[in-house]
């Protein structure tokens, strides 16, 4: 069953990259036609050359640089040689039994558990542990964790779930940008009918912009985790090292200021919530811990 | 008219076949290929704990003069190791050269003094991760002979595979030595 659906699982994140792209290419049309409209439809053909100029550069500057963009916001740093011996071991071992190239390796400063992985291909990939990965897991976990990853950069998950994390993060960052700067403008504005417009078109994105986040975010996880527990148990011929990993995670208590570290829009990325929500169904980014220990006991 | 359809026929057949042919001789280019791959990355390995041994027995040296017999034991498994020819002496001389390297450091125990030795541990954490990732990286071997020797026995691929020469492969046996038994814990 997963055999076969891995080849499926490549093809699927390659397409659903691809669609993403597309859908924010037009939406930075419409948003520039809308603009455009309200301004002065005069400007029309200068406004679209920059709105599709602005986008073109949007999805090139993302796609080569999402990793980078999703290791600079939880502040990882590149993982040392010397210091982080053990990491290097457990991924160098993953790296040989998966057959795929070594992924560069970061860690980033956290007492939680938890561990993701980037990069738009398995040639370009990074992993990243967070310091209390390193300390609380024994060799089998880790490995349990880095093979779980490195099922993640397998199969393309990495390209399409950075992709969407970064490029709808940032949108929803610039719905915001431009929410603020509609109320400040639209007092001062003398042509009401432009103003009521502009506000409505604000609303409209206050309601639209966290819906469509959270529901593409949803896209990303659930199905695939438990396709990467499985291949990494693949990888390791140990299932007990992930189980064990999960269980851990599953124990530990975490601050509010340890959660806060993560933004939101990366939470999808992770092995498991950041965030530690109890709601399971149709807005949880993770499937319920507990379903994936007891699936690894099965194994 | 119906020769012309005939005549289409033939070209479309054709070239379904000539594309076959090319997918199916790439397919086990490519699996071939792995597989060189996965026993060239055994072959590093091997050659990684080969050159710590020097290191290794210096170290012991200075600890436990008296135990001459097994680094001569281990002196010896590594040479056998850099100066065997194929793959499989090699293969055999790396089990022999970790079942010495086990009784070093079975017999290190003893010396309290040289288990503390930042040194030392830091060769045994090396040695044991290389054990590791040959462990790892016979298992992709194994894996990729796999899918070769698939690919060479399903239909259709086993015409093509009959018609390239191809065939199955054998896998890679652990040495008896270093069966090791996988440690559980509850």
């Amino acid at each position: 069953m997963d055999r076969l659906s891995f080849h499926d699982q490549i093809r699927n994140n390659k397409i659903k990259s691809l669609a993403l792209i597309i859908v924010i290419f037009i939406f930075f049309l419409i948003l520039g036609y809308i603009i455009s409209i309200i301004l002065d439809p005069g400007f029309f053909f200068i406004i679209m050359i920059i709105s599709i100029v602005f986008s073109i550069s949007y999805i090139l500057i993302s796609y080569y640089n999402s990793d980078k963009i999703a290791l600079a916001s939880v502040k990882a740093k590149p993982a040392s040689r010397t210091q982080h011996r053990k990491f290097y071991h457990a991924a160098e071992g993953m790296s040989l039994a998966s057959g795929l190239p070594m992924p560069k390796l970061y860690v980033m400063e956290s007492k939680q558990i938890n561990a993701f992985a980037s990069g738009r291909s398995p040639e370009h990939a990074v992993i990243c542990v967070t310091s209390g990965c390193l300390e609380k897991l024994d060799k089998q976990e880790l490995e349990g964790v880095i093979a779980h990853e490195m099922s993640h950069i397998a199969n393309f998950d990495i390209r399409y779930m950075t992709l969407t994390a970064v490029m709808i993060g940032m949108i929803s960052i610039i719905a915001q940008i431009f929410l603020r700067s509609l109320w400040f403008s639209s007092t001062r504005d003398k042509d009401n009918k432009a103003g009521a417009i502009l506000l409505l078109i604000g609303i409209l994105f206050a309601i639209l912009a966290p819906i469509v986040t959270q529901l593409v975010s949803l896209s990303i996880s659930r199905k695939r985790e438990y396709l990467a527990d499985s291949t990494a148990v693949k990888f390791t011929r140990y299932p007990p090292g992930l189980k064990k990993a999960l269980q851990k995670i599953k124990d530990e208590h975490t601050t509010k200021e340890e959660m806060h570290k993560t933004p939101k829009a990366v939470a999808p990325l992770f092995i498991s919530d950041p965030f530690k929500r109890k709601i399971s169904g149709l807005f949880a980014t993770h499937p319920p811990i507990d379903s994936r220990i007891s699936r690894l006991g099965r194994m | 008219m119906a020769l012309s359809a005939l005549i289409w026929i033939i070209i479309i057949v054709i070239s379904l076949l000539v594309i076959l042919l090319i997918y199916y001789f790439n397919r086990f280019i490519v699996l071939g290929n792995r597989i060189d791959n996965s026993l060239s990355q055994i072959d590093v390995q091997l050659r990684k704990r080969a050159d710590l041994v020097p290191n290794l027995i210096n170290t012991v040296k200075g600890y436990a003069k008296h135990e001459k017999g097994i680094m001569k034991e281990v002196t010896e498994a590594r040479k056998a190791l850099l100066s065997a020819k194929t793959f499989e002496k090699r293969a055999k001389a790396g089990a022999e050269l970790q079942s010495a390297l086990k009784s070093i450091f079975a017999v290190a125990e003893g010396y309290p003094d040289l288990k503390a030795n930042q040194n030392f541990l830091h060769l045994q954490q090396e040695l044991a991760a290389i054990e590791d990732k040959i462990a790892y990286s016979r298992q992709f071997y194994n894996d990729s002979i796999l899918s070769y020797n698939n690919a060479t026995k399903v239909f259709p691929g086993v015409v093509f595979a009959s018609l390239y020469g191809k065939k199955p492969k054998p896998y890679l046996e652990i040495p008896q030595e270093t069966k090791a038994v996988p440690k559980v814990e509850f």
